[in-house]
């Protein structure tokens, strides 16, 4: 599947070997063997029906608890990735956008992004953001992002609609500055002008130092963010990678004949 | 109390029975047990200016401008004051145990009438150094005048083992506003046993917030009676709790009168082997129609030997009125905590920012901008002490 000359000699950000996840508190396995490699610059989309394992595969990155891995790995910049706690990974470039963004009742929107950015910082041994300079650069993210004061004045995603949960996402991820950014889903509940913001804010942070996983049941996100690669997960394993032309083969076939080879 | 029992220590040296756990109201808080020695009233003692200075300055609203009034070990410390003490006499008595400790040995306390609108706040400030063991009764007379508005903090600080008794008589006239801030934070061997008493007279409206976070033992009573119609009366309430420390709130709203409105939050944190109990009564009589009146309580329980016990009555006399209750308890909701660790913060700081805003709700209905944020402060160094010993 790397046979994008571009990226061919991309630093490699992600491996992911053979993984095998279950539930912690059942035994019920969902990722059987999953292997993908993701290189700085690249975005790869991961398609697949529901139940094919798709939010499992982030939260895993991402390090939620509930989840067992049982064989494989998953190395970050080289790093054991499963190793790390959520905050380390963070801190080591790992982003997670939430398919649901959690509300978090009485913590300011801006003091959680600057207690977020500061956190990284210094686990980095970098220089802390003073309160202005922090100001200058959330009111400069939010703007490209059509976000006022008034969204960032209230609590952590507390009364946003769902348009303006899956933007704070994208505001977050412009002001945290990963190296990795996996999107759960982020065109669920957008409308089509919703999804247009959204995406071009995902697009403004596309670089050659930036990798992207971008997690979706729809072809449509794949028009507004185009991805390098499409795999399609099924049963908890990649049963097939292409470029961007299997997303449209996939919305044209559905996913029924790919479920059947990971069978 | 008129059960027949052997004299305890602390009885004999009060000459006075107290409440234990076959006392309805004082089922979680034996003051027989709990005052485990004599605490004899009246001691005389001489504070050290220097002592005096460093608890004034221990303040959590030492940076709010206020009109200060300090009463050390139980009188009236004029040199240290900027308001002159009034005059006004006790009022109410009844057979509580709490007020017939008061009555029996208060030596001093703040007796003011307010009247106008002022814009200040005055801060009643109870000092208590350390010494012998001893009991410190105090008792506060307040009338807001009709038509006028105020707001006062209570604050309670103090070193050693001591027994703090605290009455607040507190009267609303018509149309007035009160705001009230206390703030107990006792010493950690002292015991506080708290009584406020507040009258809302015809369209009158109170906003009372108690912080508890010192003592080892504390007990606070209030009662709110609406005595003339369309009142308001918010009370609100936060516990920070940790080791073994015990606190107990006995609330009574009464509607005596129609068209009034009250509501009582309370926001209770307890860690280690702490035990936080919320008794909230609401009484609606016969003639108080058109009575809104809600209470919650809700804890955070920290740790798993922390306890929470929560008992709301309602007694509803009158058949127009909307009156509910809520209680939860519970530990640190998962999904937030990993939302916070995902974007790169500490579980201890994401921890520390949660319960922060757990009991940040409870400040919310303090209109001083000053005194919300001394008490975000001051929940947010109790925090960071948290963490510092873990």
């Amino acid at each position: 599947m790397n046979k994008n000359d571009e990226t061919e000699n991309g630093l490699s950000v992600l491996e992911i070997k053979n993984l095998h996840v279950k539930l912690a508190d059942e035994d019920r396995a969902i990722i059987n063997g999953l292997t993908l490699s993701v290189k700085a610059g690249e975005v790869h989309a991961i398609m697949g029906p529901n139940g094919s394992g798709k939010s499992t595969l982030s939260y895993v990155l991402a390090g939620r608890e509930g989840y067992e891995v049982t064989g494989g790995s998953v190395s970050f910049k080289g790093e054991d990735l499963l190793e790390m706690a959520p905050d380390a990974r963070a801190a080591k470039g790992v982003f997670l956008a939430f398919q649901y963004p959690i509300e978090i009742p009485g913590v300011a929107t801006m003091q959680f992004l600057k207690v977020a950015l500061n956190s990284q910082k210094k686990s980095r041994g970098e220089k802390e953001l003073s309160t202005p300079d922090f100001m200058r650069l959330v009111k400069e993210r939010a703007a490209r992002l059509g976000i006022g004061q008034d969204m960032l004045k209230r609590a952590v995603n507390v009364g946003f609609s769902g348009g303006e949960k899956k933007r704070a996402e994208i505001l977050q991820m412009a002001v945290l500055e990963p190296s990795l950014c996996i999107l759960d889903e982020t065109d669920s509940g957008l409308d089509i002008d919703a999804l247009r913001v959204v995406a071009d804010g995902v697009n403004a942070l596309r670089s050659p130092k930036r990798a992207m996983i971008v997690i979706t049941h729809y072809q449509r996100l794949l028009d507004c963010i185009v991805p390098d690669f499409v795999h399609v997960l099924s049963q908890g394993r990649i049963v097939k990678s292409g470029d961007r032309t299997l997303a449209l083969e996939l919305e044209e076939k559905g996913y029924a004949e790919f479920a059947k080879d990971a069978a | 109390m008129n059960i027949a029992l052997t004299k305890t220590p602390a009885e004999a040296a009060f000459g006075l029975s107290l409440p234990h756990r076959r006392m309805e109201d004082w089922r979680w808080t034996d003051l027989r047990q709990l005052i485990d020695q004599p605490y004899p009233p009246r001691v005389s003692v001489k504070a050290a200016r220097s002592e005096v200075e460093r608890l004034i300055k221990s303040s959590p609203f030492r940076k709010v401008a206020a009109t200060r009034m300090v009463f050390v070990n139980g009188h009236y410390d004029g040199p240290y004051s900027k308001l002159a003490n009034g005059t006004a006499a006790p009022g109410i008595m009844a057979d509580e145990p709490v007020l017939a400790l008061n009555d029996a040995f208060a030596t001093d306390g703040a007796k003011l009438t307010l009247s106008g609108s002022a814009d200040t706040p005055v801060e009643l400030l109870f000092i208590t150094t350390g010494a012998e063991p001893r009991t410190i009764a105090t008792r506060n007379v307040i009338a807001v005048q009709a038509g006028a508005s105020a707001t006062i903090i209570e604050t309670h600080l103090g070193e050693g083992r001591y027994l703090a008794n605290s009455v607040s008589e507190i009267s609303l006239g018509e149309g007035a506003r009160l705001d009230r801030v206390k703030v107990e934070h006792e010493g950690a061997q002292a015991l506080h046993l708290a009584h406020a008493h507040v009258t809302l007279a015809k369209g009158a409206a109170l906003r009372d917030f108690t912080l508890t976070s010192g003592a080892r033992v504390n007990r606070q009573n209030g009662t709110y009676v609406f005595a003339g119609p369309g009142g308001d009366a918010k009370v609100s309430g936060a516990y920070l709790l940790a080791g073994k420390q015990h606190a107990d709130s006995r609330l009574v709203v009464d509607h005596r009168a129609p068209h009034c409105t009250s509501r009582e939050l309370f926001k209770c944190v307890m860690d280690d082997q702490a035990r936080g109990i919320f008794q909230g009564k609401v009484i609606v009589r016969r003639h108080a129609q058109k009575t809104d009146g809600k209470q919650s309580s809700h804890a955070l329980l920290l740790s798993e030997t922390a306890e929470f016990d929560a008992k709301p009555e309602l007694e509803i006399f009158a058949d127009d009125v909307v009156c509910g209750h809520g209680a939860t308890s519970g530990d640190l909701d998962h999904d937030h905590l990993f939302y916070l660790k995902s974007r790169g913060i500490p579980e201890a700081e994401a921890k520390s920012l949660l319960i922060a805003a757990f009991v940040g709700e409870a400040f919310d209905s303090i209109g001083h901008d000053g005194i919300r944020q001394a008490l975000t402060d001051f929940a947010g160094s109790w925090l960071t002490g948290r963490r510092s010993k873990r």
